[in-house]
């Protein structure tokens, strides 16, 4: 796959390491500090708060994943959070959360689909192989509708997997639901972005050099009237299809006008040596996603963002464990201790180059702390138990300080089917997002912003 | 009692045509023989069904108590559809109760199939409701390739499309979200600065492509798209790597081939030896667009592997690089794209809305007003007042038509009334084929037929489905619903365990996939019969393939048909293809090729397992002999029974066949064992066998295949409505001996596809906050 308009031509090939620490020099400081101000206006003295979610597909094996006890994290944990070692003191293992809406509730087979579609959401999607599809909208674009337009990008979607799978994906829901977290709207999934360099040209690219805005608005002035005249002579479902484009329009316009706001701001370009396509190497496609994400944050290109490390469901194989059976396949192990093993292995592979992350964000300066510090990167997976598609006690990991808000280095229980969306809304208060529900919330988390 | 629950999830097996029906009204339902129900249906309905489907146990959603009358039953049509359907395949009543009496089966069938003709002629046809359908990513390359006349695959960078009921264009499923648009734009921009050039001519760069960071490559072989943005000369230097010893038994140079497009540009002799050559160029004229490159040695008994830390690398690929553009005379020469965009020459505002309006019109694929033009054309001035280019501006114009919803979407005339029917018009009708057989926009013919208003006359829009599929356009078909019915496109992300399977490469996936695309496409063209698919005694081979299914004399790398001499292949069933993208990576799955043969031949694709029961656990079984016995005991288990006892026989007739498609008469020490019965009683064992089973009834394939078919040419899902259409679809493509462009045709000719119904209220539910 050969992306277009290619942007960078280094002669020679860096390692990702040397370019990490290439990033921090490219992204020149005084470029950034110089547009906080006209980004973050009304709270200029702190640092902008970061959201991700990072999901994991196929639940995980939860005896190597939950802390024995509750309280303080041990420095012995679980054998699955063990990579987290170093960076105890900034994670929170958070226990007792449902995602209600991943339930049968009457529709039969098809957990896959809803747990990733109600991961976010915290809505049940209707059951549907295409017609009528319906979700809900997902706490980062919740967040996002509210404080994106203060970055140039309102909020990424990434992820390693794409869905290009023939067949149906789960037990006659669209494949929709199982590819995407991150939903715009009650209709529109947002497509997760899987090849690195088709991302970093849409962080770091430009479009026609020289392209005024006021033409590129001009264009888009007119396809929108054209769009809205159109729509009069349709029905319902097609005006709705046209609505999702007028909502596109309309997002890109408000990117123009924050970019003219900023217009003087030079161009970052980070040296960044990357792969003609989607690298073949799991953990060395992984490592460049979550490196392009430390990226925008760091350059507050957006404080919102998605990861999907593999789509739910996903059947890929860790033959770097030596592992060849497909993950989804050996989820339902039915108490073989052997397929039981490789699975908390593929877990913890997954939780050691999330913590991998994890100590980037902690090593990159940011304001007057950490990226960790100003961020809450919650990772999980939609399923506890993959073998029986159970949706209650989900396996959620709260990393990072949300600004001072959030106390870490704990492990916290919560009572049996606490929605899954009272964490969205604990983590909307410090972002500055007022949202007062999401989904089936029914408030904020006790405990959490306790800083007893 | 329980037992009986969930052996009539049969009946719940919903196939491809959904039961969600507005059960039809009442008063609007006269049978006309009611009385005949009394003696006919209600009698068998008491003695063979209502044991288990009572308001009691209600097994699989049906109380035949709840039909005390014609009208009752009639009104439950889809529900009795699928009771006649189970009851014809000798699934019900399930084992161990007797079947009725076939002269009692035939008295009922009968009855509602008289009545649902009568039925059917009293009311008329649903043509079903289609969502305006987004271009997908496959249908904006060939569009734009149709359109501008050069292939950009900008779709590269755009985000995978979901799909729905079983292929990815779908209407409702083709969403919209602002990335999309926002890469749209960044097309549209990228493409109108390709076609409309201004400024000086560039001057030359490099870019190299280096094996190791290119998807599928390996030290034999590189493959890489990469996208010519001017029309020009361009170099392409080779490098390579590595040498051979100097020993006996090595050669003392290697040949290796450069291809552009699948034609060859050169082919080079490259000295084995250290210390030599390891640079290679040839300079050629390269039209503006993407294209593929290709770079390999030619011998196919040279395999350079490399491992890490090994000090001496084998001669192997390095990169390859692209230097370019270099023009003759100083100028960038005038592309087919420029000469098809520029309708005349001047820069004036008369020539600028004349190119503007050609251009919208083809790209929106009707007439356009001059209202329409008028606008796009401002644009053009709008730039030249601030200061632009003649050029800028009709850059901004062709942005505008291309991030237009006309281009980016397939938007038909909605009727005027609410659940009202008309035909298409003839310019939608154009695209709805040109989509169909093409994944693309209609050709000037098309057009000019539409304006006639004469394409929609049967007889001519019968020559134009010959004439399009005779286009070599409709390998689209192979790429798009082939590749999707079949599931050949899961292939590219299959991964054999290496360490069982240390034949998988490369060469052997694309080998496999080859031969698929190839069979296909023959019985496309050659107007075959369907049951050809299942049972063909030919296929196309070549000398790897051949190798990996143990069939003498085929030499060479390049496809040839194969008569086949043997029982142990013929037809899709044994291509390596469909048995891989059926099979576990180390092993096969006979309840997956069982669902898949399920799914994609018989089209009657299992239920989901109930949620009660964890899926049947084929993990950690040894051996084809141990899961048989597995399946076997799982089986015992009614709840089970009733889907695997159809499944599993026809997936274990497929165990002579390994998880890539080798042949094998043991699974380790154990000997294969591929016999089964299926739930109406039939014994059969192995492949051949198999074969027979499934084309006695070629029916079951047309249907599959009717349906299938139809998805994919209005792209949504069936509705109980539609199975009136695939029946009519089925019994015509049946009087022409089931050949598959007759299928196609009756596909086109079908209300389905020629008319356009308008939403009825009960549709659309508005969706809550």
């Amino acid at each position: 796959m050969v992306p277009n308009g290619p942007l960078i031509h280094t002669g020679k090939r860096l390692s990702r390491r040397t370019l990490l620490r290439g990033l921090g020099a490219a992204i020149a400081l005084p470029a950034l500090d110089s547009m906080m101000p006209a980004f973050a206006a009304p709270r200029a003295s702190r640092a902008p708060m970061r959201l991700a979610f990072v999901y994991v597909p196929n639940g995980i094996m939860m005896p190597d994943w939950t802390p024995a006890s509750d309280g303080p994290l041990d420095a012995l944990l679980p054998r699955t959070l063990e990579p987290l070692g170093q960076l105890r003191q900034q994670v929170t293992v958070i226990t007792g959360l449902t995602q209600n809406g991943g339930r049968a509730l009457g529709d039969g087979a098809g957990d896959h689909a809803r747990a990733a579609a109600s991961y976010l959401t915290g809505v049940h999607p209707r059951k549907t192989a295409g017609a009528d599809i319906h979700n809900g909208i997902s706490a980062d674009q919740v967040a996002a509708l509210e404080i994106g337009k203060a970055t140039r990008f309102a909020s990424l979607e990434l992820a390693c997997e794409d869905g290009r799978l023939v067949g149906n994906c789960d037990s006659g829901y669209s494949c929709a639901y199982s590819n995407s977290i991150s939903w715009r709207s009650d209709t529109t999934p947002n497509p997760p972005e899987v090849n690195p360099r088709v991302l970093f040209e849409r962080l770091f690219g430009e479009s026609e050099p020289g392209l005024r805005r006021e033409w590129r608005r001009s264009v888009l002035d007119l396809v929108a009237d054209d769009t809205r005249n159109l729509q009069q002579s349709l029905g319902p479902a097609d005006r709705r299809k046209l609505d999702e484009y007028l909502t596109g329009v309309r997002e890109i316009e408000a990117r123009i006008q924050a970019a003219e706001k900023q217009a003087a701001q030079p161009r970052i370009l980070p040296e960044f040596e990357l792969p003609e396509g989607v690298p073949v190497e799991f953990a060395e496609h992984v490592h460049l996603m979550f490196d392009l994400m430390t990226v925008a944050f760091r350059a507050d290109l957006t404080r919102i963002a998605t990861f999907m490390m593999c789509r739910e469901g996903s059947n890929r194989t860790y033959r770097e464990l030596g592992i060849s059976d497909p993950h989804h396949g050996i989820t339902h192990h039915q108490n073989d201790p052997d397929l039981i093993a490789k699975v908390a292995r593929i877990n913890r592979y997954h939780v050691e180059l999330f913590a991998q992350f994890l100590a980037q964000l902690a090593n990159t300066p940011d304001g007057e702390g950490s990226l960790l510090d100003h961020s809450a990167i919650v990772y999980g997976s939609g399923l506890s138990d993959g073998n029986r598609h159970l949706h209650h006690d989900l396996p959620i990991l709260l990393a990072g300080r949300a600004n001072g808000v959030i106390q870490p280095g704990r492990h916290i229980r919560y009572a049996k089917n606490t929605p899954m969306a009272n964490l969205f809304l604990s983590l909307f208060d410090p972002l500055g997002v007022r949202a007062s529900s999401i989904g089936d919330s029914t408030g904020k988390l006790d405990y959490l912003v306790d800083l007893g | 009692m329980r037992i009986w629950t969930a052996l009539l999830c049969l009946l719940a097996a919903a196939p491809a045509l959904g039961a969600s029906a507005p059960p039809a009204s009442r008063s609007a339902i006269q049978p006309t023989s009611p009385s005949e129900f009394s003696v006919a249906v209600q009698p068998f309905l008491r003695r063979h069904c209502l044991g288990c489907h009572n308001a009691r146990l209600k097994n699989g959603g049906l109380d035949f108590g709840a039909y005390p009358d014609a009208v009752a039953a009639l009104t439950a049509r889809p529900a009795f559809e699928r009771v006649l359907d189970k009851l014809k395949a000798g699934e019900m009543p399930p084992p161990p109760i007797p079947h009725p009496d076939p002269k009692q089966t035939a008295a009922f069938t009968a009855w509602f199939e008289r009545e649902f003709a009568a039925m059917d002629r009293r009311t008329p046809v649903d043509p079903g409701r289609v969502t305006a359908r987004r271009l997908n990513r496959a249908e904006y390359d060939n569009t734009i390739r149709d359109l501008l006349g050069a292939d950009f695959q900008m779709s590269v960078n755009f985000p995978a499309d979901d799909s729905g009921y079983g292929f990815d264009n779908n209407g409702d499923v083709l969403s919209l979200s602002p990335v999309l648009l926002e890469k749209y734009l960044n097309a549209a921009e990228r493409l109108s600065r390709y076609v409309v050039l201004s400024g000086p001519p560039p001057k030359a760069t490099a870019e190299r492509y280096k094996r190791e960071r290119l998807e599928h490559a390996t030290p034999r072989e590189i493959q890489f798209r990469h996208v010519f943005k001017y029309e020009g000369e361009y170099e392409l230097r080779l490098g390579l790597g590595g040498s051979l010893p100097v020993k006996e038994g090595n050669p003392e140079s290697l040949t290796i081939c450069l291809e552009m497009d699948g034609r060859m540009v050169s082919p080079f002799t490259v000295p084995t030896a250290p210390d030599t050559r390891r640079t290679f160029s040839a300079r050629i004229p390269v039209g503006l667009g993407s294209h593929t490159l290709r770079a390999h040695f030619v011998d196919p008994a040279y395999q350079p592997r490399t491992r890490p830390g090994d000090a001496e690398r084998p001669l192997l690929l390095d990169h390859l690089e692209i230097v370019g553009p270099f023009f003759r005379d100083g100028k960038v020469p005038v592309s087919e794209a420029q000469q098809r965009l520029f309708v005349c020459d001047q820069q004036s505002a008369a020539c600028g809305r004349r190119i503007v309006a050609e251009f919208a019109r083809r790209a929106w694929r009707r007439p356009v007003s001059p209202a329409e033009v008028e606008r796009l054309a401002s644009l053009i001035a709008r730039a030249q007042k601030d200061g632009g280019t003649f050029e800028q501006g009709l850059r901004l114009a062709m942005q505008a038509v291309l991030v237009s919803p006309h281009f980016l979407f397939r938007i038909e005339r909605e009727p005027r009334q609410r659940g009202a029917v008309h035909a298409l018009s003839d310019f939608e009708l154009a695209s709805r084929l040109s989509y169909f057989l093409w994944s693309s926009m209609p050709d000037e013919r098309l057009f000019q037929l539409a304006r006639a208003n004469t394409l929609h006359q049967p007889a001519i829009l019968r020559s134009e489905v010959e004439r399009m599929l005779a286009s070599p356009k409709s390998v689209a078909l192979v790429d798009n619903f082939a590749g999707q019915w079949l599931q050949l496109r899961n292939l590219d992300s299959a991964k054999p365990d290496p360490d069982r399977f240390p034949d998988f490469d490369e060469p052997l996936r694309q080998a496999m996939r080859t031969e698929t695309r190839m069979f296909f496409d023959a019985i496309l063209r050659e107007n075959r019969s369907l049951n050809d698919f299942l049972e063909a005694r030919f296929t196309f081979l070549n000398a790897r393939l051949a190798k990996h299914y143990g069939i003498p004399g085929v030499e060479g790398e390049p496809f040839r048909r194969v008569h086949l001499e043997t029982g142990a292949r013929g037809g899709l069933l044994g291509q390596a293809a469909i048995l891989t993208v059926s099979s576990y990576p180390t092993r096969t799955s006979p309840v997956i090729r069982g669902k898949w043969i399920l799914e994609n031949v018989l089209g009657t694709p299992p239920p989901p397992p109930p949620a009660d029961v964890p899926a049947l656990d084929e993990q950690g079984v040894g051996t084809a002999q141990s899961l048989r016995k597995r399946l076997e005991a799982h089986r015992a288990n009614p709840v089970c029974a009733s889907c695997h006892s159809r499944m599993d026989p026809l997936g274990f007739s497929l165990e002579n066949y390994d998880a890539i498609g080798r042949w094998r008469m043991a699974d380790g020490k154990f000997p294969i064992d591929p016999s089964g019965v299926l739930p109406s009683g039939r014994k059969f064992a192995g492949p051949a066998e198999l074969r027979q089973v499934l084309a006695s009834n070629p029916e079951a394939l047309a249907r599959c295949l009717a349906e299938k078919l139809l998805v994919y040419a209005t792209g949504r899902g069936l509705e109980p409505a539609d199975r009136r259409i695939v029946k009519e679809i089925v019994s015509a493509t049946a009087a022409r001996q089931y050949r598959f462009r007759e299928l196609i045709q009756q596909v086109v000719a079908s209300p389905a596809f020629l008319l356009r119904r308008a939403e009825r209220s009960a549709e659309w539910s508005p969706t809550a906050p």
